[in-house]
Protein backbone atom coordinates (compact mmCIF):
# COMPACT_ATOMS: atom_id res chain seq x y z
CA UNK A 1 0.00 0.00 0.00
CA UNK A 2 1.03 3.26 -1.07
CA UNK A 3 0.77 6.85 0.65
CA UNK A 4 -2.15 7.84 -1.91
CA UNK A 5 -4.18 4.76 -1.38
CA UNK A 6 -3.58 4.46 2.63
CA UNK A 7 -4.84 8.16 2.61
CA UNK A 8 -7.55 7.15 0.96
CA UNK A 9 -8.81 4.12 2.93
CA UNK A 10 -8.26 5.94 6.00
CA UNK A 11 -9.81 8.88 5.07
CA UNK A 12 -12.53 6.21 4.28
CA UNK A 13 -12.33 4.21 7.49
CA UNK A 14 -11.07 1.29 5.52
CA UNK A 15 -8.14 0.94 7.44
CA UNK A 16 -7.52 2.29 11.02
CA UNK A 17 -3.73 3.90 11.50
CA UNK A 18 -2.91 1.34 15.16
CA UNK A 19 -3.65 -1.80 12.29
CA UNK A 20 -1.61 -0.71 9.95
CA UNK A 21 1.05 0.59 12.17
CA UNK A 22 0.93 -3.22 13.95
CA UNK A 23 1.19 -5.02 10.56
CA UNK A 24 4.49 -2.39 9.78
CA UNK A 25 5.84 -3.82 12.84
CA UNK A 26 4.94 -7.18 11.97
CA UNK A 27 6.88 -7.02 8.57
CA UNK A 28 9.48 -5.62 10.35
CA UNK A 29 9.72 -8.59 12.96
CA UNK A 30 9.73 -11.37 9.69
CA UNK A 31 12.47 -9.37 7.52
CA UNK A 32 14.71 -7.08 9.46
CA UNK A 33 16.66 -9.69 11.28
CA UNK A 34 17.99 -10.61 7.48
CA UNK A 35 18.45 -7.34 5.74
CA UNK A 36 19.32 -4.84 8.81
CA UNK A 37 17.52 -2.14 7.33
CA UNK A 38 16.48 -0.58 10.99
CA UNK A 39 19.08 -0.11 13.74
CA UNK A 40 16.04 0.54 16.04
CA UNK A 41 12.06 0.44 15.82
CA UNK A 42 9.89 2.08 18.48
CA UNK A 43 7.48 -0.36 18.93
CA UNK A 44 7.75 -0.53 22.47
CA UNK A 45 6.59 2.64 24.20
CA UNK A 46 9.66 3.50 25.51
CA UNK A 47 10.38 7.89 26.01
CA UNK A 48 8.05 10.58 24.94
CA UNK A 49 7.73 9.31 21.68
CA UNK A 50 5.17 6.02 21.22
CA UNK A 51 4.24 5.25 18.05
CA UNK A 52 1.05 2.83 18.90
CA UNK A 53 -0.75 5.92 20.77
CA UNK A 54 0.18 8.31 18.05
CA UNK A 55 -1.68 6.41 15.86
CA UNK A 56 -4.64 6.09 18.68
CA UNK A 57 -4.76 9.44 18.39
CA UNK A 58 -5.21 9.77 14.93
CA UNK A 59 -7.82 6.95 14.66
CA UNK A 60 -9.94 8.97 17.37
CA UNK A 61 -9.41 12.36 15.48
CA UNK A 62 -10.93 10.62 12.07
CA UNK A 63 -13.64 8.92 13.96
CA UNK A 64 -14.86 12.45 15.30
CA UNK A 65 -15.05 13.46 11.52
CA UNK A 66 -11.69 14.52 11.48
CA UNK A 67 -10.25 14.77 7.62
CA UNK A 68 -6.81 13.52 7.87
CA UNK A 69 -3.86 15.34 5.83
CA UNK A 70 -1.95 13.43 3.27
CA UNK A 71 0.50 12.38 5.97
CA UNK A 72 -1.71 11.47 9.07
CA UNK A 73 -0.58 7.97 10.20
CA UNK A 74 1.52 7.28 7.43
CA UNK A 75 4.11 4.87 9.01
CA UNK A 76 7.52 6.41 7.98
CA UNK A 77 11.53 5.03 8.51
CA UNK A 78 14.08 7.80 9.55
CA UNK A 79 17.67 7.32 8.26
CA UNK A 80 19.79 7.92 11.35
CA UNK A 81 21.43 11.37 10.94
CA UNK A 82 18.14 12.74 11.54
CA UNK A 83 17.32 14.13 14.48
CA UNK A 84 14.02 12.98 16.49
CA UNK A 85 13.79 14.79 20.05
CA UNK A 86 14.22 11.74 22.56
CA UNK A 87 15.63 8.56 20.34
CA UNK A 88 19.29 7.94 20.12
CA UNK A 89 20.63 9.72 16.92
CA UNK A 90 24.34 7.66 15.89
CA UNK A 91 24.80 8.37 12.30
CA UNK A 92 25.51 4.56 12.56
CA UNK A 93 28.51 5.42 14.55
CA UNK A 94 30.02 4.28 17.62
CA UNK A 95 31.13 7.37 18.65
CA UNK A 96 27.23 8.30 19.03
CA UNK A 97 26.30 4.64 20.24
CA UNK A 98 24.63 6.54 23.14
CA UNK A 99 24.19 9.80 21.81
CA UNK A 100 20.23 10.96 22.81
CA UNK A 101 18.70 13.97 20.28
CA UNK A 102 17.66 16.90 22.44
CA UNK A 103 15.45 18.17 20.08
CA UNK A 104 13.65 17.39 16.37
CA UNK A 105 15.20 18.30 13.16
CA UNK A 106 13.02 20.84 11.45
CA UNK A 107 11.98 17.98 9.13
CA UNK A 108 10.76 15.52 12.10
CA UNK A 109 9.06 18.93 13.68
CA UNK A 110 7.09 19.43 10.12
CA UNK A 111 6.22 15.55 9.61
CA UNK A 112 5.13 15.23 13.15
CA UNK A 113 2.80 18.20 12.89
CA UNK A 114 1.37 16.18 9.54
CA UNK A 115 0.62 13.00 11.78
CA UNK A 116 3.39 11.04 10.05
CA UNK A 117 4.58 7.97 12.61
CA UNK A 118 8.07 7.21 12.79
CA UNK A 119 8.76 3.52 12.99
CA UNK A 120 12.42 3.29 13.70
CA UNK A 121 15.69 4.93 12.25
CA UNK A 122 17.44 3.20 9.61
CA UNK A 123 21.23 1.92 9.03
CA UNK A 124 23.55 4.00 7.12
CA UNK A 125 26.84 4.51 6.18
CA UNK A 126 28.75 5.92 9.06
CA UNK A 127 28.04 9.56 9.06
CA UNK A 128 26.27 9.17 5.59
CA UNK A 129 30.15 8.42 4.10
CA UNK A 130 29.97 5.43 1.88
CA UNK A 131 27.89 3.75 -1.44
CA UNK A 132 26.57 0.60 0.29
CA UNK A 133 25.57 0.53 3.89
CA UNK A 134 29.05 -1.33 4.53
CA UNK A 135 30.34 1.33 6.71
CA UNK A 136 27.86 0.31 9.40
CA UNK A 137 29.31 0.31 12.71
CA UNK A 138 26.49 -2.06 12.87
CA UNK A 139 26.97 -4.28 10.31
CA UNK A 140 25.51 -3.81 6.98
CA UNK A 141 22.35 -3.59 5.62
CA UNK A 142 21.23 -6.19 2.74
CA UNK A 143 19.45 -5.99 -0.63
CA UNK A 144 16.37 -6.94 -0.29
CA UNK A 145 16.48 -8.53 -4.19
CA UNK A 146 19.05 -11.38 -2.48
CA UNK A 147 20.94 -10.57 0.70
CA UNK A 148 24.60 -10.88 -0.30
CA UNK A 149 24.19 -7.76 -2.36
CA UNK A 150 24.80 -4.33 -1.35
CA UNK A 151 21.55 -2.03 -0.74
CA UNK A 152 23.34 0.70 -2.02
CA UNK A 153 24.30 3.90 0.52
CA UNK A 154 24.61 5.48 2.42
CA UNK A 155 20.54 5.73 2.61
CA UNK A 156 20.47 1.72 2.30
CA UNK A 157 18.32 1.19 5.30
CA UNK A 158 16.03 3.66 4.08
CA UNK A 159 15.81 1.94 0.49
CA UNK A 160 15.50 -0.93 2.07
CA UNK A 161 12.49 -0.48 4.22
CA UNK A 162 10.70 0.75 1.58
CA UNK A 163 11.63 -1.66 -0.94
CA UNK A 164 10.57 -4.56 1.60
CA UNK A 165 7.54 -3.16 2.74
CA UNK A 166 9.13 -2.62 6.15
CA UNK A 167 7.87 0.92 5.50
CA UNK A 168 5.70 2.86 3.37
CA UNK A 169 8.09 5.67 2.84
CA UNK A 170 11.24 6.95 3.99
CA UNK A 171 13.89 10.08 4.95
CA UNK A 172 17.47 10.03 3.63
CA UNK A 173 20.18 12.20 3.06
CA UNK A 174 21.93 12.92 -0.09
CA UNK A 175 25.68 14.41 -0.39
CA UNK A 176 26.64 12.44 -4.06
CA UNK A 177 24.09 10.42 -4.28
CA UNK A 178 22.85 8.64 -1.21
CA UNK A 179 19.36 8.51 -1.79
CA UNK A 180 19.13 8.12 -5.23
CA UNK A 181 21.83 5.21 -5.40
CA UNK A 182 20.36 2.72 -2.75
CA UNK A 183 16.60 3.96 -4.45
CA UNK A 184 17.85 2.55 -7.63
CA UNK A 185 19.65 -0.36 -6.63
CA UNK A 186 16.35 -1.53 -3.96
CA UNK A 187 13.83 -0.36 -6.94
CA UNK A 188 12.39 2.38 -5.44
CA UNK A 189 11.81 6.12 -5.99
CA UNK A 190 14.61 8.29 -4.24
CA UNK A 191 14.55 11.88 -4.66
CA UNK A 192 17.62 15.02 -4.16
CA UNK A 193 15.87 18.73 -3.84
CA UNK A 194 17.40 21.51 -4.95
CA UNK A 195 20.11 22.37 -2.37
CA UNK A 196 18.18 24.61 0.11
CA UNK A 197 15.19 23.91 -0.69
CA UNK A 198 14.72 21.21 2.87
CA UNK A 199 16.10 22.82 5.77
CA UNK A 200 19.29 20.74 7.58
CA UNK A 201 18.84 21.78 10.96
CA UNK A 202 19.09 18.91 12.91
CA UNK A 203 20.53 16.93 10.71
CA UNK A 204 23.78 15.74 11.48
CA UNK A 205 26.29 17.31 8.84
CA UNK A 206 28.69 15.37 6.55
CA UNK A 207 29.71 17.93 3.99
CA UNK A 208 27.34 21.36 4.18
CA UNK A 209 27.66 22.57 1.02
CA UNK A 210 26.27 19.33 -0.70
CA UNK A 211 24.24 17.54 1.87
CA UNK A 212 20.25 17.58 1.53
CA UNK A 213 17.73 15.47 3.18
CA UNK A 214 14.78 14.20 0.86
CA UNK A 215 12.14 11.39 0.67
CA UNK A 216 12.48 7.44 -0.55
CA UNK A 217 9.42 6.07 -1.81
CA UNK A 218 7.55 3.29 -3.56
CA UNK A 219 6.23 6.25 -5.88
CA UNK A 220 6.50 9.43 -7.51
CA UNK A 221 3.85 10.92 -5.85
CA UNK A 222 4.34 9.28 -2.50
CA UNK A 223 7.71 11.33 -3.13
CA UNK A 224 5.71 14.47 -4.05
CA UNK A 225 3.92 14.12 -1.18
CA UNK A 226 6.04 14.12 1.51
CA UNK A 227 8.53 16.77 -0.49
CA UNK A 228 6.16 19.23 -0.20
CA UNK A 229 5.85 18.64 3.06
CA UNK A 230 8.98 18.97 4.48
CA UNK A 231 10.31 21.77 2.10
CA UNK A 232 10.43 25.64 2.89
CA UNK A 233 13.00 28.23 4.49
CA UNK A 234 13.62 27.62 7.91
CA UNK A 235 14.68 30.23 10.40
CA UNK A 236 17.38 27.69 11.75
CA UNK A 237 19.34 26.79 8.63
CA UNK A 238 20.56 29.61 6.61
CA UNK A 239 21.02 28.08 4.00
CA UNK A 240 17.42 27.08 3.35
CA UNK A 241 15.45 29.17 0.97
CA UNK A 242 11.69 29.31 -0.79
CA UNK A 243 11.05 28.60 -3.94
CA UNK A 244 9.64 32.38 -4.11
CA UNK A 245 12.77 33.61 -3.00
CA UNK A 246 14.65 31.92 -6.22
CA UNK A 247 14.54 33.98 -9.30
CA UNK A 248 15.85 32.31 -12.19
CA UNK A 249 15.80 33.17 -15.85
CA UNK A 250 15.34 29.43 -16.27
CA UNK A 251 12.20 29.44 -14.35
CA UNK A 252 10.60 32.00 -16.21
CA UNK A 253 9.03 30.21 -18.70
CA UNK A 254 7.89 27.13 -15.75
CA UNK A 255 5.23 25.18 -18.40
CA UNK A 256 4.94 21.61 -18.95
CA UNK A 257 7.91 19.76 -20.00
CA UNK A 258 8.41 19.87 -23.52
CA UNK A 259 12.35 18.52 -24.23
CA UNK A 260 14.60 16.15 -22.77
CA UNK A 261 18.29 16.00 -22.86
CA UNK A 262 20.21 12.89 -23.25
CA UNK A 263 23.80 13.72 -21.80
CA UNK A 264 26.09 11.52 -24.34
CA UNK A 265 29.34 12.00 -21.20
CA UNK A 266 26.38 9.09 -19.02
CA UNK A 267 26.01 7.01 -21.44
CA UNK A 268 30.16 6.80 -22.50
CA UNK A 269 32.93 3.86 -21.23
CA UNK A 270 32.26 2.58 -17.88
CA UNK A 271 28.13 2.28 -18.06
CA UNK A 272 26.78 -1.49 -18.01
CA UNK A 273 25.86 -2.18 -21.55
CA UNK A 274 22.79 -3.81 -20.00
CA UNK A 275 21.86 -0.92 -17.60
CA UNK A 276 22.06 1.71 -20.77
CA UNK A 277 19.70 -0.69 -22.90
CA UNK A 278 17.50 -0.50 -20.55
CA UNK A 279 17.65 3.24 -20.59
CA UNK A 280 18.00 3.73 -24.37
CA UNK A 281 14.59 2.27 -24.03
CA UNK A 282 12.73 4.42 -21.70
CA UNK A 283 14.41 7.15 -23.86
CA UNK A 284 12.19 5.92 -26.88
CA UNK A 285 9.39 5.61 -25.20
CA UNK A 286 9.40 9.23 -24.67
CA UNK A 287 10.13 10.21 -27.78
CA UNK A 288 6.67 9.73 -28.74
CA UNK A 289 6.21 12.36 -26.21
CA UNK A 290 8.73 14.56 -25.97
CA UNK A 291 11.39 16.55 -27.77
CA UNK A 292 14.68 14.41 -27.30
CA UNK A 293 18.09 15.95 -27.60
CA UNK A 294 21.31 15.32 -27.29
CA UNK A 295 23.22 17.20 -24.74
CA UNK A 296 27.01 17.76 -23.13
CA UNK A 297 28.14 17.77 -19.65
CA UNK A 298 31.70 18.49 -20.72
CA UNK A 299 33.52 18.60 -17.22
CA UNK A 300 31.56 15.56 -15.91
CA UNK A 301 35.30 13.30 -15.98
CA UNK A 302 36.12 16.19 -13.50
CA UNK A 303 33.01 15.85 -11.05
CA UNK A 304 34.38 12.84 -9.16
CA UNK A 305 38.00 14.31 -8.07
CA UNK A 306 36.14 17.35 -7.33
CA UNK A 307 33.75 16.02 -5.03
CA UNK A 308 36.65 13.75 -3.18
CA UNK A 309 38.70 16.85 -2.57
CA UNK A 310 35.79 19.46 -1.56
CA UNK A 311 33.85 16.22 0.90
CA UNK A 312 36.81 15.33 2.72
CA UNK A 313 37.29 19.17 3.36
CA UNK A 314 34.35 19.74 4.81
CA UNK A 315 33.76 16.53 6.49
CA UNK A 316 37.38 17.35 8.76
CA UNK A 317 35.93 20.25 9.95
CA UNK A 318 32.28 19.10 10.62
CA UNK A 319 33.88 16.01 12.33
CA UNK A 320 35.86 17.86 14.97
CA UNK A 321 32.63 18.04 17.09
CA UNK A 322 33.19 14.62 17.42
CA UNK A 323 36.02 14.70 20.25
CA UNK A 324 33.97 12.68 22.89
CA UNK A 325 34.18 16.22 25.04
CA UNK A 326 30.33 17.29 25.35
CA UNK A 327 28.66 13.88 24.19
CA UNK A 328 29.32 10.73 23.30
CA UNK A 329 31.78 8.02 23.90
CA UNK A 330 34.57 9.34 25.79
CA UNK A 331 37.64 7.23 26.24
CA UNK A 332 40.62 7.31 28.93
CA UNK A 333 43.72 9.27 27.58
CA UNK A 334 46.86 10.71 29.45
CA UNK A 335 46.00 13.81 28.53
CA UNK A 336 43.66 16.16 26.73
CA UNK A 337 45.34 15.76 23.59
CA UNK A 338 45.26 11.72 24.14
CA UNK A 339 41.51 11.72 25.05
CA UNK A 340 40.83 13.44 21.31
CA UNK A 341 42.93 10.52 19.70
CA UNK A 342 41.79 7.96 21.14
CA UNK A 343 38.14 8.92 21.62
CA UNK A 344 38.29 9.74 17.83
CA UNK A 345 40.63 6.62 17.02
CA UNK A 346 38.37 4.09 18.35
CA UNK A 347 35.01 5.94 17.91
CA UNK A 348 35.03 6.53 14.31
CA UNK A 349 35.31 3.80 11.45
CA UNK A 350 37.87 3.73 8.94
CA UNK A 351 36.31 5.14 5.84
CA UNK A 352 35.11 8.51 8.28
CA UNK A 353 39.27 8.81 9.61
CA UNK A 354 40.13 8.24 6.04
CA UNK A 355 38.50 11.03 5.01
CA UNK A 356 38.91 13.46 8.01
CA UNK A 357 43.09 12.80 7.29
CA UNK A 358 42.53 13.37 3.46
CA UNK A 359 40.69 16.73 4.44
CA UNK A 360 43.60 18.00 7.10
CA UNK A 361 45.63 17.59 4.00
CA UNK A 362 44.29 19.29 1.34
CA UNK A 363 43.73 22.25 3.60
CA UNK A 364 47.10 22.61 4.79
CA UNK A 365 49.14 25.49 4.35
CA UNK A 366 50.80 25.33 0.84
CA UNK A 367 48.41 22.71 -0.40
CA UNK A 368 44.79 25.00 -0.21
CA UNK A 369 45.27 26.73 -3.73
CA UNK A 370 46.29 23.16 -5.61
CA UNK A 371 43.60 21.43 -4.45
CA UNK A 372 40.19 22.91 -2.67
CA UNK A 373 40.69 26.71 -4.54
CA UNK A 374 41.26 24.29 -7.84
CA UNK A 375 38.46 21.86 -6.62
CA UNK A 376 36.03 25.24 -5.96
CA UNK A 377 36.87 26.42 -9.49
CA UNK A 378 35.90 23.26 -11.70
CA UNK A 379 33.07 23.19 -9.23
CA UNK A 380 31.54 26.21 -10.79
CA UNK A 381 32.79 24.68 -14.22
CA UNK A 382 30.13 21.89 -13.61
CA UNK A 383 27.24 23.85 -12.93
CA UNK A 384 27.76 25.70 -15.51
CA UNK A 385 27.49 22.89 -17.57
CA UNK A 386 24.02 21.77 -16.55
CA UNK A 387 22.82 25.58 -16.83
CA UNK A 388 24.13 25.80 -19.89
CA UNK A 389 22.26 22.39 -20.89
CA UNK A 390 19.20 23.71 -19.33
CA UNK A 391 19.24 26.10 -21.91
CA UNK A 392 18.39 23.47 -24.50
CA UNK A 393 16.44 21.28 -22.03
CA UNK A 394 13.98 21.48 -19.53
CA UNK A 395 14.82 17.99 -18.10
CA UNK A 396 17.90 15.27 -18.25
CA UNK A 397 17.96 12.13 -18.17
CA UNK A 398 20.74 9.35 -17.80
CA UNK A 399 21.29 6.46 -15.15
CA UNK A 400 21.61 6.29 -11.56
CA UNK A 401 23.99 4.23 -11.84
CA UNK A 402 26.53 2.81 -13.57
CA UNK A 403 26.48 -0.63 -12.53
CA UNK A 404 24.29 -3.27 -10.80
CA UNK A 405 24.22 -4.06 -6.63
CA UNK A 406 27.65 -5.39 -6.41
CA UNK A 407 28.76 -8.20 -3.60
CA UNK A 408 29.10 -6.98 0.06
CA UNK A 409 33.02 -6.78 0.22
CA UNK A 410 33.70 -6.54 -3.24
CA UNK A 411 34.84 -2.90 -3.13
CA UNK A 412 34.95 -2.49 0.60
CA UNK A 413 38.85 -2.74 0.34
CA UNK A 414 39.27 -0.52 -2.17
CA UNK A 415 37.89 3.31 -1.54
CA UNK A 416 38.56 4.73 -4.95
CA UNK A 417 36.51 1.70 -6.68
CA UNK A 418 33.98 2.68 -4.32
CA UNK A 419 33.73 6.33 -5.04
CA UNK A 420 33.46 5.66 -8.63
CA UNK A 421 30.37 4.07 -8.34
CA UNK A 422 28.33 8.01 -7.98
CA UNK A 423 30.05 9.36 -11.21
CA UNK A 424 26.09 10.07 -12.06
CA UNK A 425 25.20 11.43 -8.85
CA UNK A 426 27.41 13.49 -7.83
CA UNK A 427 27.62 16.43 -10.73
CA UNK A 428 23.94 16.60 -9.45
CA UNK A 429 25.31 17.69 -5.73
CA UNK A 430 27.87 19.79 -6.85
CA UNK A 431 25.82 22.14 -9.04
CA UNK A 432 23.23 21.91 -6.52
CA UNK A 433 19.93 21.00 -9.03
CA UNK A 434 17.39 18.31 -7.86
CA UNK A 435 17.52 14.84 -9.48
CA UNK A 436 15.40 11.78 -8.65
CA UNK A 437 15.67 8.03 -9.07
CA UNK A 438 13.01 5.90 -10.78
CA UNK A 439 12.77 2.39 -11.00
CA UNK A 440 12.27 1.52 -14.96
CA UNK A 441 13.42 -2.24 -15.26
CA UNK A 442 15.73 -5.01 -14.50
CA UNK A 443 18.78 -6.51 -15.65
CA UNK A 444 19.03 -10.36 -14.98
CA UNK A 445 22.56 -11.41 -13.75
CA UNK A 446 22.89 -14.60 -10.88
CA UNK A 447 19.96 -15.56 -11.39
CA UNK A 448 18.70 -12.69 -9.49
CA UNK A 449 16.10 -9.58 -11.61
CA UNK A 450 18.27 -6.81 -10.12
CA UNK A 451 16.36 -3.40 -10.35
CA UNK A 452 17.67 -0.41 -12.65
CA UNK A 453 16.87 3.50 -12.00
CA UNK A 454 16.52 6.13 -14.34
CA UNK A 455 17.64 9.30 -12.99
CA UNK A 456 15.96 12.86 -14.27
CA UNK A 457 17.50 16.30 -13.43
CA UNK A 458 15.96 19.36 -13.10
CA UNK A 459 16.94 22.94 -12.66
CA UNK A 460 17.05 24.25 -9.16
CA UNK A 461 14.01 24.28 -7.57
CA UNK A 462 11.90 22.95 -10.88
CA UNK A 463 11.23 19.49 -8.52
CA UNK A 464 7.46 19.79 -10.38
CA UNK A 465 9.97 18.59 -13.60
CA UNK A 466 10.68 15.55 -12.02
CA UNK A 467 7.61 14.64 -10.94
CA UNK A 468 6.02 15.64 -14.21
CA UNK A 469 8.08 13.41 -16.41
CA UNK A 470 8.70 10.53 -13.71
CA UNK A 471 4.79 10.36 -13.70
CA UNK A 472 4.62 9.61 -16.89
CA UNK A 473 7.56 7.22 -16.70
CA UNK A 474 5.60 5.49 -14.32
CA UNK A 475 2.67 4.83 -16.24
CA UNK A 476 5.08 3.14 -19.51
CA UNK A 477 5.29 -0.19 -20.27
CA UNK A 478 8.34 -1.36 -18.86
CA UNK B 1 53.20 10.07 -3.41
CA UNK B 2 52.62 10.96 0.71
CA UNK B 3 55.28 9.78 3.09
CA UNK B 4 54.52 7.86 6.49
CA UNK B 5 56.15 11.22 8.07
CA UNK B 6 53.04 13.26 6.40
CA UNK B 7 50.62 10.82 7.56
CA UNK B 8 52.32 10.75 11.06
CA UNK B 9 52.34 14.62 11.36
CA UNK B 10 48.15 14.54 9.82
CA UNK B 11 47.43 12.14 12.47
CA UNK B 12 48.28 14.92 15.16
CA UNK B 13 46.97 17.79 12.95
CA UNK B 14 43.39 15.91 12.74
CA UNK B 15 43.78 14.94 16.64
CA UNK B 16 42.75 11.00 15.43
CA UNK B 17 44.15 7.41 15.75
CA UNK B 18 44.87 4.36 13.43
CA UNK B 19 46.17 1.06 14.37
CA UNK B 20 49.75 0.02 12.89
CA UNK B 21 47.87 -2.10 9.62
CA UNK B 22 45.17 0.52 9.08
CA UNK B 23 48.03 3.13 8.76
CA UNK B 24 50.22 0.94 6.49
CA UNK B 25 46.86 0.25 3.87
CA UNK B 26 46.20 4.38 4.63
CA UNK B 27 49.53 5.10 3.06
CA UNK B 28 48.38 2.97 -0.28
CA UNK B 29 44.84 4.20 -0.18
CA UNK B 30 45.52 8.02 0.18
CA UNK B 31 48.42 8.07 -2.59
CA UNK B 32 45.84 6.68 -5.01
CA UNK B 33 42.97 8.91 -4.08
CA UNK B 34 45.43 11.88 -4.33
CA UNK B 35 46.58 10.52 -7.83
CA UNK B 36 43.20 10.38 -8.96
CA UNK B 37 41.98 13.77 -7.74
CA UNK B 38 45.00 15.31 -9.59
CA UNK B 39 43.43 14.83 -12.63
CA UNK B 40 41.55 18.56 -12.04
CA UNK B 41 45.09 19.74 -13.00
CA UNK B 42 44.17 18.95 -16.44
CA UNK B 43 40.80 20.99 -16.16
CA UNK B 44 41.53 24.53 -17.28
CA UNK B 45 40.20 27.15 -14.56
CA UNK B 46 41.41 30.57 -16.26
CA UNK B 47 39.15 33.36 -15.06
CA UNK B 48 36.91 30.58 -12.94
CA UNK B 49 35.65 32.41 -9.78
CA UNK B 50 35.91 29.92 -7.22
CA UNK B 51 32.00 28.57 -6.43
CA UNK B 52 31.36 28.92 -2.63
CA UNK B 53 27.68 27.67 -2.92
CA UNK B 54 25.02 26.02 -4.68
CA UNK B 55 22.90 28.71 -5.21
CA UNK B 56 23.48 32.98 -5.94
CA UNK B 57 22.07 34.01 -2.44
CA UNK B 58 22.54 37.33 -0.26
CA UNK B 59 23.82 36.88 3.72
CA UNK B 60 21.42 36.18 6.14
CA UNK B 61 21.46 37.86 9.17
CA UNK B 62 18.28 37.08 12.32
CA UNK B 63 17.73 39.70 14.40
CA UNK B 64 19.01 40.47 17.98
CA UNK B 65 16.26 39.29 19.94
CA UNK B 66 17.35 37.93 23.72
CA UNK B 67 16.27 34.29 24.31
CA UNK B 68 14.42 33.37 27.37
CA UNK B 69 16.71 30.56 28.68
CA UNK B 70 14.90 30.39 32.36
CA UNK B 71 11.50 28.63 31.09
CA UNK B 72 10.56 25.09 31.14
CA UNK B 73 11.13 24.50 27.92
CA UNK B 74 14.39 25.65 27.74
CA UNK B 75 15.13 24.64 31.07
CA UNK B 76 14.37 20.80 29.48
CA UNK B 77 16.92 21.52 26.74
CA UNK B 78 19.33 22.56 28.96
CA UNK B 79 19.23 19.42 31.37
CA UNK B 80 18.76 16.98 28.17
CA UNK B 81 22.19 18.30 27.15
CA UNK B 82 23.71 18.14 30.59
CA UNK B 83 22.57 14.83 30.42
CA UNK B 84 24.70 13.69 27.42
CA UNK B 85 28.11 15.02 29.38
CA UNK B 86 30.42 11.83 29.47
CA UNK B 87 31.92 13.17 32.96
CA UNK B 88 30.19 15.52 35.08
CA UNK B 89 30.34 17.67 38.17
CA UNK B 90 26.26 18.34 38.21
CA UNK B 91 25.96 20.67 35.83
CA UNK B 92 29.72 21.27 34.91
CA UNK B 93 31.53 19.07 32.14
CA UNK B 94 34.77 17.96 33.82
CA UNK B 95 37.16 17.57 31.03
CA UNK B 96 41.17 16.83 31.31
CA UNK B 97 43.61 19.91 32.34
CA UNK B 98 44.34 21.70 28.89
CA UNK B 99 47.82 22.92 30.36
Amino acid sequence: MNILEFHHKLKNQEVSAEDTIASYFGVIKNENLKLNAFLETFSASNGEYDTLSEAQKIDERIKKGEEPGMLCGVPLAIKDNILIKGKRATAASKILENYIASYDATVIEKLKKAGAIFLGRTNMDEFAMGSSTENSAYGPAKNPFHPDYVPGGSSGGSAVAVSSKMAMAALGSDTGGSIRQPASFCGVVGLKPTYGAVSRSGVIAMASSLDQVGPIAQTVDDAEIIFNVIRGKDALDSTSMDELNFSSEILQHTKSVRTIGVPKEYFAEGLDSRIKSVIESIIQQLEKTYEIREIELPHTKYAIACYYIIVPAEVSSNMARFDGIRYGIREKGADLIDVYKKSRGNGLGLEVRRRILLGTYVLSHGYYDAYYARAQKVRMLIKNDFMKAFQDADVIIGPTSPTLPFKIGEKSDDPLAMYLSDIYTIPVNLAGVPAISIPVGSVREDGIDFPVGAQLIAPHFAENRLFEVGKVIEKLNL
Amino acid sequence: MISEIDIEHLKDLARVEFGELETGALIHDMSSILDYVATLKEANVENVPEMTHALDMQNIVRSDENIDFTNEVAKEKIDAIIKAFPEKDEAYLKVKAIF
